[in-house]
């Protein structure tokens, strides 16, 4: 076969990018070995350094080439060609560079290298460099080998973002390839329409860091593992475990505000393993925070932090594996697709539980043991099979080693915790955010129990969620409440209740004053829900009274030192954000109907779209709305629907909502976003859900008649219009019989027809059957403001009937939505909430570091 | 630390109850013949439109009411009643799968789950 020479490829990308490529995963991998030997010999530390550095430098080289190929269209490649278009606006060039996979490890490796260069510098020439950077080292290695591409033994590692597309697998036997000058015609497929969002440029790379800032936390766990130093690691790692719940709770919640704001499933979580597999690590490190602060302030908890801190990263890369892997198929309707790299990322994810067991043991024969015995696991799983047995088998022994070497090798506090100390209740809270994501974990994993066990498992629906999860948020509302009134150690424990009992009372008060109307007045039956949404909401105001009474009485209000407080505040206005808004989200668009699909049972609803026809007024909860048509723009199909609101009993407008569809006519894909009104005190949210995309509104065609119907009737028929009730009034005829002579022979015969819109406007239209000559000259009539023509061609007088032709304008076809609709109330205390979190965090993180440096403390 | 092994007793009993009730509770995947044998179950059923049989969908009568033919995986068709209304790029679903239960012969859907080929990996490169 003779090689065909292609016109117009930029081949020099592809080769910088490659070299990149490879040099970023040599050096990680020799940064690796060679502070893993510093560890021991300070002599290597300089390599590893360099090493690590030109690592970071070849990463940016390849973030770098990337951005020129999608910057400049090189849709040779087939990552440009995939993730942006000529078309495409360049402000979203960012979404195009992490919409793949390969772009997201990249933004990943990017987050792992600048917090691993600033923890380097911070650490330098102390003794916690070289084990803290082997591990970083170590995560870039596998991070970097992501990206590689090639095949070892038939086993591809990794995905290549530098592939050509004509060496894509998918695309390589297309006719295209055949052709040299194959590239002056092709335009990229653009970046997913869903994506085009500016929160889409904020919420990965925020949520990516917060991954990378995991990786912290649990460097430092596995280097105090192995040097077993135990005592100094969580200090220093406290302040960048304190930044990650703070970047990572923000990224989650970012999540949700783009779900809410252009996503359409009703709402801003929907327990969607995607959402969910980043806010299992996020619960987690913020355990991790807590048991380091008691660590810090009264010691102990050793171990728990470690299993918190590491937990917490491994949840990251675990979560890395649920999505992308393509092991959640049916269960997610996000996920990425499966590049294939299953295999590689369950092998990271045990790697890392490998070492982290293998460094509890500290007996050296039980140690090499087990490493013996794993790669042995490991190879046998490989050649023979059985793997489903072998890995549970490994989890297995993992996990009892991990119970034995808790017992052995850790130090034990020698005295019994009182209850009322502030590390017990704190030690609680933590706990309690451990068994929440586990169990969120277990529900979110369905799809892998299915595959390891062999069951047909589905996954649990939203309801379960909220009613698992429940328990635990008013067990925190109540610790959150109580803790930082209690001091280390030992607290008076009649004085302590006597203190939390005001702010008790109060939200006790408030509570069921709120929770009484709420969810019980108009309750139908009181059961589980009910109870359970007061408590919580006691609970919560328990937990925000608690903590502002905290704040000004003992800290007296004094910003710097009230991070704590004030991020306890935001969690519980959080919560009581979520339970409103989700308990008392109320459908308006629901409409009455005979068939009562909710007799099926629970999870089916009545009615809750409704059908608004252009220019019809329906009712809508407390609103009139009026549908007023479509209008296209771009890829967006807008339908406007204007608000009107009963002032007395003339309807007064208030607002416009113009929900959208997106009609992505190259990838084929429309995708509904809603519009929502935002008050202060409630939302109205609502989505189109059908619509007719392809009417055609241009001019021309808008003042076009479409087919004319024949309707047969007599006097006092109606004909159905679609925009009015057309009546056969009356026939009038004016054949006086001086007329009939003067005009020669002219019978002329006048329909009238009354047409009644929806709004009860009377139109009136008289079509004009006329006989010349026995000749018949219909003479039509139009209705201009409906758009609608008649002709009146027929009389049969043997049965009393005439024919009448209506023809219809073409805009008037049709044009209808089904829109769903909803009222959030009190959303803004969710979001409140979320900021007010988000700052109390940070002035927590700010004098954290504030008081790690001061040499007094 | 006696009460904090107290606590991690409970602990440990809350999780297994979790595990256990959900479990009861949980829906399976599961086929029509099995949906059929016990019509109270929730089931998510797995299989692919049946493009010969007529899909009916008029907002006009039911805006919520969307009525096709699923045939599941072991090749059961199934006349199925979504009671929502009827998806965006329903007829490019590769598969689907249906939230529901068995009723008088008809497969009664609350939700309903699309896999279509669009979503992130559609497309050839064209070149005219």
């Amino acid at each position: 076969m003779n090689e065909i020479k292609y016109i117009g490829e930029r081949l020099w990308a592809g080769q910088l990018g490659n070299a990149f490529v490879v040099l970023s995963f040599v050096t990680a991998l020799l940064s690796f070995i060679s502070f893993y030997l510093a560890f021991k010999n300070k002599n290597f530390i300089s390599l590893a350094r360099i090493a690590f550095n030109v690592h970071a430098f070849s990463v940016l080289g390849i973030i770098g080439t990337l951005f020129i190929m999608l910057f400049n269209h090189f849709f040779e490649y087939q990552y440009a060609w995939q993730h942006s278009n000529t078309a495409m606006d360049m402000k979203y060039i960012l979404s195009c560079f992490w919409e793949g996979q390969e772009g997201s490890f990249l933004l990943w490796t990017f987050w792992n290298i600048v917090l691993g260069l600033i923890l380097k510098r911070q650490l330098k020439n102390g003794d916690w460099e070289a084990p803290v950077m082997t591990v970083f080292a170590l995560v870039q290695v596998f991070l970097a080998s992501m990206l590689l591409g090639v095949y070892l033994f038939d086993y591809k590692i990794g995905s290549n973002p530098f592939l050509l597309l004509r060496e894509h697998a998918e695309f390589s036997n297309l006719p295209f390839i055949k052709m040299p000058n194959y590239l002056a015609k092709l335009d990229g497929r653009g970046l997913n329409p869903l994506l085009m969002n500016y929160w889409m440029t904020i919420h990965p790379p925020t949520l990516f860091l917060g991954f990378a800032s995991t990786l912290v936390p649990f460097a430092f766990s596995i280097a105090a593992l192995w040097n077993k130093q135990h005592t100094k690691w969580q200090a220093m790692a406290l302040p960048w475990t304190f930044f990650g719940i703070l970047v990572l709770g923000v990224g989650v919640l970012m999540g949700g505000a783009w779900a809410y704001e252009a996503l359409s499933f009703g709402g801003f979580w929907a327990w969607d393993p995607v959402e969910n597999s980043s806010l299992v690590p996020w619960l987690v490190i913020v355990a991790a925070g807590h048991t380091m602060i008691i660590n810090k302030n009264k010691g102990g908890s050793l171990f728990t932090t470690h299993f918190l801190a590491i937990g917490s990263f491994l949840l990251v890369l675990y979560s890395t594996f649920l999505t992308r892997s393509g092991v959640l198929g049916n269960a997610s309707v996000h996920a990425f697709t499966d590049l294939g790299m299953t295999g590689q990322l369950v092998l990271y994810v045990l790697t890392f539980i490998f070492i982290t067991v293998a460094l509890l043991i500290e007996d050296k024969l039980f140690k090499v043991s087990y490493i013996v015995v794993s790669l042995f696991i490991y190879f046998i799983g490989i050649i023979y099979g059985y793997k489903r047995m072998l890995l549970m088998g490994w989890i297995g022994t993992s996990s009892v080693i991990i119970g034995i070497s808790y017992y052995k090798y850790f130090p034990k506090e020698k005295s019994e915790e009182e209850v009322y100390s502030r590390e017990f209740w704190m030690f609680l809270g933590a706990l309690a955010l451990l068994t929440m994501s586990a169990t969120i974990t277990y529900f979110t994993s369905m799809p892998v129990i299915n595959k390891l066990f062999g069951t047909d498992y589905a996954p649990p629906k939203v309801p379960l969620y909220n009613q698992t999860i429940l328990p635990f948020a008013v067990l925190l509302g109540f610790l959150i409440a109580g803790a930082q009134f209690l001091k280390y150690k030992k607290t008076e424990g009649k004085k302590f209740l006597k203190r939390i009992s005001y702010s008790f009372a109060l939200a006790l008060v408030f509570g069921l004053a709120c929770g009484i109307p709420l969810y019980f007045v108009n309750a139908k039956t009181i059961g589980y829900d009910e109870v359970s949404y007061t408590v919580l909401l006691i609970f919560s105001l328990f937990a925000v009274f608690a903590n502002v009474d905290y704040w000004f009485a003992v800290l007296k209000g004094k910003i710097s030192k009230s991070g704590a407080a004030i991020a306890h505040i935001g969690f519980a206005l959080l919560l009581i954000g979520v339970l409103i808004s989700t308990s008392k989200r109320v459908t308006i668009s629901k409409t009455e109907t005979s068939k009562k699909p909710s007799s099926l049972g629970e999870g089916f609803d009545d009615k809750v779209s409704m059908l608004l026809t252009q220019g019809d007024t329906l009712p809508m909860g407390p609103y009139l709305v009026t549908y007023k048509g479509q209008y296209r723009k771009g890829i967006n199909v807008y339908f406007t629907v204007d608000y009107f609101k009963m002032n007395g009993n003339k309807p007064e407008y208030d607002f416009t909502l113009e929900p959208h569809i997106q009609d992505n006519k190259k990838t084929n894909q429309k995708s509904p976003e809603p519009a929502t009104k935002h008050y202060l005190n409630r939302d109205i949210y609502t989505h189109v859900t059908a619509a007719d995309l392809n009417l055609d509104t241009s001019a021309k065609k808008k003042n076009a008649y479409g087919e004319a119907k024949n309707y047969v009737g007599h006097v006092g028929d109606t004909i159905f219009a679609n925009n009015a009730i057309v009546i056969i009034d009356s026939l009038r005829t004016n054949i006086g019989k001086e007329q009939y002579q003067k005009n020669d022979s002219l019978l002329e015969v006048t329909a009238v027809l009354r047409a009644l819109d929806s709004r009860s406007n009377e139109y009136k239209a008289l079509p004009k059957y006329i006989i010349k000559k026995n000749i018949v000259i219909p003479q039509d009539d139009e209705i201009k403001a409906l758009g609608l023509n008649f002709v009146f061609w027929k009389i049969n007088p043997d049965v009393g009937t005439i024919e009448i032709t209506m023809s219809q304008k073409l805009s008037n076809a049709k044009d209808f939505i089904v829109m769903e609709a909803y009222i959030f109330p009190y959303i803004n205390v969710l979001w409140l909430g979320c900021i007010i979190m988000a700052l109390g965090t940070g002035i927590a993180i700010r004098e954290r570091i504030r008081k790690f440096k001061s040499p007094t403390n | 630390m006696k009460k904090l092994h107290i606590v991690g007793i409970i602990v440990i009993a809350v999780a297994i109850g979790v595990i256990f009730v959900s479990l009861k509770n949980t829906s399976t995947y599961a086929d029509f013949t099995e949906a059929i044998a016990n019509p109270d179950k929730e089931y998510h059923v797995v299989g692919k439109l049946d493009k010969a049989q007529p899909q009916m969908y008029d907002p006009k009568v039911n805006a919520d009411e969307f009525e096709f033919t699923l045939v599941d995986n072991k090749g059961v068709a199934k006349q199925v009643i979504l009671h929502k209304s009827k998806p965006q790029d329903f007829e490019k679903s590769e598969q689907i799968v249906l939230i529901g239960k068995m009723r008088d012969n008809q497969f009664h859907a609350n939700d309903i789950l699309m896999k279509c080929p669009s979503k992130y990996n559609d497309g050839k490169p064209q070149v005219n």
